[in-house]
């Protein structure tokens, strides 16, 4: 996020809101939208289902799935056509702006009104509530991002913001809400296979020399392989051994049979798990680790801000810290690590990763920091931290303009497979359950899977609320309960992929983002009969 | 955004109806009530009507109809009046709002005022003594006439018996059927269905049909041989001699005007109480035998008090409150500017002034401002402005006499204080200067009390003719010579009407109240007459030779209540004769039909139910 | 603004509250219903004070403090009141306090105890009326009997957390907490976030966990939450090393709200006895896994993997990031692919 969830949610004048159901997703976050619309916000929904918040939308668009750039496009179209722009804006702080404007001349109201399946009028009415007001944040999270045109929806939005000036100040921003507790600091950390801790990129002058001095051993320079990208090479060999931490593809990805075969095609397969999960269940060697409560450390939260995680308790049994683990592997492969504790690991990561320079256990734990932890960039030990990003100056100089133009989904419906399906999360449970499935009462209230169907082609299929129905596309077939209502458009279907049994992971496509290589969770074909 | 709807048949609009009836219900809270039990009633209104929020509202007022109720069945000590004050205060200091605060100060007021009947209850468990339903138009009748009897009569045509049973209490039936402000009807029990009884109406029925003087009055016992003078022929003063006549007592009625009545004589207008009308119920009292009038006398001017008092056996002095009260008031010399009492005097001597093409300017805002406004009309005014310093709701005039002023074209011109009067070099009136009003807190009497506007500028209100109606007199100043006390010229007399320190001596009617209605100076006259039988050492009882008439059953329809029609104001506004019109006889039978018999039904058989 | 609370001179800010003018020089009014930036609807009437010049008292959270006000917040009359207010609650109040699980963290109790009132002289109003215990909810339960009708979770659940899923139930004397914790809940728009149990002070509405512990018998151990991204703040609250319930914390991103995952999904796994406890290793023959020690693991895996690096270079290896673990463990892992793999083909969960 380039600002902070305070002020998009409490000095805003409107909110758009983009693919993104933060009441189930990020429900804190959510509480706090719904009371920005109380206290006189302004909110857009852009978005293909009727979620909750869109009952308090002045305006919601209900776009069909995987057209977010045309709808982008489409605002841009007006915010120049009716004189929207802020000019000054986009003549200090930006470059490029002739070519997006180049772009979006075609993509009029009534152009993507069509693309989109929506009233031309509406569009219209949001483009004049976004640019007219005096602060507008745009939040938007996976509805954006996971669709093989996820890295140019990303763009369109801050393509968007740019073109009226709707950034480096307070209540405005660009504002991604990030999925997992510290999705933002695996990236950080570098825990990606063309850069170091702090975006450093492998490939920047001096900077591997920085880290081969660093750690002091010399460094594979070779860019590495991106998970997704990965899998085929499991199956075609290239890559013969893996160590997983936490994660549960076999859930979380998509295509899952392809998935299980990637993994089963590996020499060694080692998993650091805290439970037997469905990939775990294919490793060679399972690695107790530690949960979060059992180990301190620090997380970062969608806002860029790093904050502490405290040991609670001692579990019994033989697990173990999860750094011990990888430091005596690595001096067990024979690279000689000593034994740091988490403030220790802080401290190097500080010296390494010029972004968080001033970070570390004791500033978090403060007075000075008072229990609010630091938003980076942090760079040195005085430096308050960054709660908005790109104020006065783009982090890059200008902000550069990336026209982008609208393609359509990789897999549309057909004949066979008549329904788009769109997969998200639901309120009661985090991604693959290995958490929250635990406690008892939370399988009570949201025990298993479902699928939402429109009214009309449940009526055509036969189907009535409350069915058991089996829900086929090209790569699997599972079966789960019919929800019938108007949520989501006629041809339209929606699914939570937080169930193994009935999860929604089977169905869906591995067509990945050309650029993130983020895979396309958001549209795939599917049929669904009783 | 979602739908948003009208209100539509909700629970609040359906309500109304209910919150009506339960207001009537309040409103006809029988006479004779235990006050404990009303203040428990309003405890539990209060109670029921919490939002529920805040503490000493909803768990406070709780407790409260806890510890009253305890008072009421017996089982509290006189420790509980402290609970409940010391918790009656927290609640007046803490609540939020109206419903829990002015709860409390309504109960602290209430500890005060019912003190005695509180320790009663806590002592005795019981209320004090005359606590008990009683029938409500008959208690609330100064005179305590028997409504429902005579009603029954005039339903059944009996008309002469229901003269008859009126004249038992009250010997101006005429007088009351035209002008009474009949306090009778306020609780009434018919409320609770439909609204009260028109009981004047029914009366005025009564009386439209035979005359009262055509009616015989009972006869009257044989002679005492007792003296008894009556200073005053008005209504508290004929009263007294009628029931001291009857009794056996031989009456002398000093009066200073040439005709009987007084204040009905000479003080409302005929329009109102035609003069002939009066008439009849005088002659029926004159027909009792025993009554001398000494016309044209002014006690304390052509004979002094004390040479009345020293002739006779007892003395009721019943002089009335006659003089217009001046207003200090610059330039109020002027020509042109009269005392309103005065000229209402003059017209009902038949001297009407001419104001043809006028503009008149009453000041004031009770029953005679409207009397002497719609009188100016009468005589030919172009235009009659009332100017008050309060508002309408506050004048002191009867509804109906302020709407129909309204309806004759009268102007009301209200929150304007008379500030000065405004004359020509020939000193005649020009016009009336006022200072704008605006209303304010309430006074001590609990009256919203009017101060200037202070960013208004006077105003002036162009007129020839000025008549001031701000209240009235009473000449005491002979009678306080002789002893008889008198505060700001109001008599001092026990509710007795025996003046304390002076044997003999009674007093009665507006000069021992100050100006007030027609009725209370008759129950003056009424316990006047009994009082000083009893002080001459007499018991007499009298027999009006009427009872009344077996009750039908209730008749449970609600029906609307007949209203007395008055003649058009466009016509009427011309002419000084009656303006109302007469009942009909259906219109009577319906309304008639309306009584439930209170004397006979509920509470009407108990001991105690009929005040005497 | 200058004012005199207590006879002391305090300078505040103009449009504060008494109450607020009050804490900022450190003199504590005690209050029920308020909730700060939340509630100050004044139902409790036990914050009361008195102002010189007003005739009745005031309540301290919403009446706005003036210039050169004089106010006494513990003069004898406001004392009394508060005692009587305090004696009102406690009358329609059920008092079990030894088997109440909010006993020694219920604010009516503690004011009853500060204030010195052991007992009400008063018999409750709603003792005869009281509607029964609501409790078919999961994990939360609401109790009238214990209810004072401060509202504080009606104010929480439409202001704070915006469902507007708690209503007043009847109105006046008869009000009730209308909590969608009955049979029907599945069927209300209650979210399960539980911020109105937080925000209840005595035991009525409560997380029914709650009557594992006693305040005392724990320690809070300051924290992040594990679920989403929004970073929110929590107490992990413990008792004999279990976590045994939640409390949202004050945080900048939450500002001591949490979700139904955060405050009740957050802690029952981390000692659930799914939780793998020691290093497994499959048995190639029968596809089962077989405990091992950690000598044994961290051999196997070191040799395996140097294996596959000496034959096929570091490329042939990969280690994938957890997004939900911390950065000091996502780093080593990072550092270990790097260095002892000899590889960049490293990534996070990232994109799913």
């Amino acid at each position: 996020m380039t600002n902070t969830i305070y002020d998009i949610t409490h000095e805003s004048d409107a909110i758009m809101l983009v693919g993104s159901n933060p009441e189930h997703a990020h429900p804190v976050i959510g509480m706090q939208v719904r009371q920005a619309v109380a206290r006189g916000a302004k909110l857009i929904v852009v978005d293909p289902r009727d979620i909750d918040l869109a009952k308090q939308a002045d305006v919601h668009l209900k776009l069909k799935p995987g057209t977010n750039v045309a709808f982008a496009n489409g605002m841009m179209h007006i915010f120049i056509e009716e004189g929207l722009i802020n000019q000054q804006f986009i003549e200090e702080r930006t470059e490029n702006f002739e070519a997006m404007k180049e772009m979006v001349k075609d993509y009029t109201p009534e152009k993507v009104a069509e693309i989109c399946g929506i009233d031309a009028d509406k569009l219209r009415e949001a483009a004049r509530i976004y640019a007219t007001a005096d602060k507008a944040p745009i939040m938007y999270c996976l509805g954006v991002t996971e669709h093989h045109t996820g890295t140019e929806g990303v763009m369109s939005m801050s393509n968007m913001a740019m073109m009226v000036g709707k950034l480096g100040r307070p209540g405005c921003g660009v504002n991604p809400i990030r999925g997992q507790n510290n999705v933002q600091g695996a990236c950080d950390m570098g825990a990606a296979p063309n850069q170091f801790p702090g975006y450093q990129n492998l490939d920047k002058p001096g900077v591997m020399e920085k880290f081969e001095q660093a750690w002091g051993t010399k460094l594979n320079h070779q860019i590495g392989t991106k998970a997704t990208d990965c899998f085929p090479k499991m199956i075609s060999g290239e890559v013969k051994g893996l160590l997983i931490f936490g994660e549960d593809p076999v859930r979380t990805d998509p295509n899952t049979q392809h998935v299980i075969k990637a993994l089963k095609s590996l020499d060694f397969f080692v998993a650091d798990e805290l439970f037997m999960t469905e990939t775990a269940k294919l490793a060679d060697v399972i690695l107790p680790g530690r949960s979060y409560a059992e180990k301190e450390g620090t997380f970062s939260n969608t806002e860029r801000r790093v904050q502490r995680v405290r040991k609670a308790v001692e579990i019994e049994g033989e697990t173990r810290p999860d750094t011990w683990i990888f430091t005596e592997i690595m001096n067990r492969m024979g690279y000689p690590q000593p034994h740091l504790t988490p403030a220790e690991i802080m401290d190097e990561i500080a010296s390494v990763t010029p972004s968080f320079g001033g970070i570390s256990h004791e500033r978090l734990d403060s007075e000075e920091v008072g229990g609010r932890g630091l938003q980076w960039p942090c760079p040195s030990k005085e430096h308050p931290g960054t709660p908005i990003m790109h104020a006065g100056k783009f982090a890059r100089g200008l902000g550069y303009f990336r026209p982008a133009a609208y393609t359509p989904s990789m897999e549309l419906p057909d004949e066979e497979y008549p329904l788009i399906l769109m997969t998200g999360r639901i309120l009661y449970h985090y991604n693959a359950c290995a958490m929250t499935d635990k406690t008892e009462g939370i399988n009570e209230i949201a025990g298993g899977s479902f699928i939402e169907l429109n009214t009309q082609d449940a009526q055509k299929l036969g189907i009535c609320n409350g069915d058991t129905v089996t829900v086929a596309s090209r790569r699997g077939k599972i079966t789960s309960e019919a929800r019938v209502s108007e949520k989501t458009n006629p041809g339209q279907c929606w699914m939570p992929f937080h169930y193994i049994e009935g999860g929604a992971n089977w169905l869906t496509n591995d067509a990945l983002d050309s650029i993130s290589s983020t895979p396309e969770y958001k549209v795939c074909a599917v049929k669904v009969t009783v | 955004m979602s739908k948003i709807y009208l209100a539509g048949r909700s629970s609040d609009t359906k309500i109304g109806k209910l919150l009506k009836k339960f207001s009537g219900k309040v409103n006809v809270y029988p006479p004779g009530t235990c006050p404990l039990t009303v203040q428990l009633s309003l405890l539990q209104a209060s109670k029921n009507q919490t939002c529920g929020k805040c503490v000493p509202c909803r768990d406070g007022l709780p407790q409260l109809e806890q510890l009253l109720s305890s008072i009421l069945n017996g089982s509290a000590t006189m420790e509980t009046l402290d609970e409940m004050k010391n918790l009656a205060i927290m609640i007046r200091d803490t609540a939020d709002c109206a419903i829990g605060y002015q709860t409390a100060i309504e109960l602290l007021e209430g500890l005060e005022t019912f003190h005695i009947e509180y320790v009663s209850h806590i002592q005795k468990h019981t209320c004090p003594e005359n606590i008990g339903q009683k029938i409500p138009c008959v208690t609330l009748c100064p005179a305590h006439v028997d409504i429902p009897g005579y009603i029954a009569h005039v339903n059944n045509g009996d008309y002469a018996d229901a003269i008859n049973l009126i004249r038992r209490d009250n010997p101006l039936p005429t007088a009351c059927a035209m002008i009474c402000e009949h306090p009778c009807e306020e609780r009434c029990r018919r409320n609770l269905i439909d609204s009260s009884l028109n009981i004047r109406g029914i009366k005025k029925y009564a009386v439209d049909q035979i005359a009262a003087d055509k009616v015989a009055v009972p006869r009257a016992n044989v002679s005492t041989g007792k003296k008894i003078a009556v200073i005053g022929g008005g209504p508290s003063g004929m009263t007294a001699a009628y029931f001291l006549s009857l009794m056996g007592h031989k009456v002398t009625v000093y009066e200073a005007k040439e005709r009987l009545g007084g204040m009905l004589m000479y003080g409302i207008p005929n329009y109102r109480f035609p003069k002939d009308r009066l008439d009849e119920d005088m002659r029926a009292i004159l027909s009792t035998g025993n009554i001398e009038v000494k016309y044209n006398v002014n006690v304390g001017v052509d004979i002094s008090v004390e040479e009345v008092y020293h002739s006779y056996d007892a003395m009721y002095v019943a002089i009335g409150a006659q003089v217009g009260k001046k207003l200090r008031l610059e330039g109020v010399d002027a020509k042109n500017v009269f005392s309103a009492v005065e000229v209402l005097d003059q017209i009902g001597h038949g001297n009407r002034p001419d104001y043809t093409g006028k503009v008149v300017s009453v000041i004031g805002g009770g029953n005679v401002a409207m009397d002497a406004a719609r009188s100016a009309l009468r005589c030919g005014a172009a235009e009659v402005r009332i100017v008050y310093r309060r508002r309408q709701e506050d004048m002191t005039a009867l509804d109906t006499e302020i709407e129909s002023a309204v309806m004759e074209g009268i102007e009301l011109m209200l929150l304007q204080a008379p500030k000065s009067i405004e004359s020509d070099e020939e000193g005649k009136c020009t016009a009336l200067w006022v200072q704008p009003q605006m209303i304010g807190p309430y006074d001590r009497a609990g009256r919203p009390a009017p101060m200037d506007a202070v960013s208004k500028a006077p105003e002036r209100i162009p007129c020839d003719v000025v008549l001031i109606a701000v209240g009235q007199d009473i000449v005491s100043a002979p009678f306080e010579e002789f002893g008889m006390p008198a505060e700001r010229k109001v008599f001092q007399a026990g509710l007795d009407t025996a003046v304390e320190n002076m044997p003999g001596v009674f007093v009665g009617g507006d000069c021992a109240t100050g100006p007030s209605t027609a009725i209370r100076a008759i129950a003056a006259g009424k316990v006047a007459a009994h009082n000083i039988d009893e002080y001459l050492g007499y018991h007499h009882t009298l027999d009006c030779g009427v009872t009344a008439p077996e009750a039908k059953p209730n008749n449970r329809v609600p029906t609307g209540r007949v209203n007395i029609g008055e003649r058009p104001a466009y016509i009427r506004k011309h002419d000084f004769e009656h303006v109302e019109c007469p009942m009909s006889h259906e219109e009577m039978l319906q309304e008639a039909g309306r009584c439930l018999r209170c004397d006979v039904y509920g509470c009407g058989k108990l001991e105690g139910a009929v005040e005497k | 603004m200058r004012l005199t609370i207590d006879g002391r001179n305090v300078e505040a800010a103009e449009g504060m509250s008494i109450l607020a003018a009050a804490r900022t020089a450190g003199i504590k009014i005690p209050t029920l219903c308020y909730l700060e930036g939340v509630s100050d609807i004044g139902s409790c009437r036990l914050c009361v004070v008195e102002v010189e010049g007003m005739a009745q008292l005031v309540p301290a959270c919403n009446t706005k403090i003036r210039e050169d006000m004089v106010v006494q917040t513990r003069s004898e009359r406001v004392v009394e009141a508060r005692r009587t207010v305090l004696r009102l609650l406690l009358s329609n109040h059920r008092v079990d306090c030894f088997s109440c699980e909010k006993s020694g963290d219920c604010q009516l109790q503690q004011y009853c105890m500060e204030y010195e009132i052991e007992m009400t002289p008063y018999i409750g109003s709603r003792k005869e009326i009281e509607p029964a215990k609501k409790d078919a909810h999961p994990f939360l339960s609401y109790d009238p009997s214990k209810c004072i009708r401060c509202h504080r979770c009606v104010e929480t659940c439409a202001h704070v957390t915006g469902r507007k899923a708690i209503h007043l139930g009847k109105t006046g004397m008869f009000t009730v907490i209308d909590a969608p914790f009955g049979e029907d809940w599945k069927n209300t728009l209650c979210e399960s976030c539980g911020n109105c149990a937080q925000a209840c002070p005595t035991g009525a509405l409560t997380e029914k966990r709650r009557k594992n512990y006693r305040s005392w018998e724990v320690k809070r151990v300051r924290t992040t939450c594990p679920h989403c991204a929004t970073g929110c703040q929590m107490d992990l609250i413990v008792k004999d090393n279990h976590i045994v319930d939640v409390e949202g914390a004050d945080g900048p991103s939450n500002h001591g709200l949490l979700c139904v995952k955060g405050r009740s999904a957050s802690f029952d796994f981390v000692d659930s006895a799914e939780r793998i406890r020691h290093p497994l290793i499959k048995n190639q023959e029968t596809g089962e896994f077989e405990q091992a020690t950690w000598e044994e693991a961290l051999d196997l895996v070191a040799s395996r993997f140097t294996e596959i690096k000496n034959t096929y270079g570091g490329e042939a290896l990969a280690g994938f990031a957890c997004s939900r673990s911390t950065n000091e463990d996502v780093y080593m892992l990072q550092k270990m692919v790097r260095t002892a793999f000899n590889s960049n083909n490293t990534d996070n969960c990232a994109r799913v």
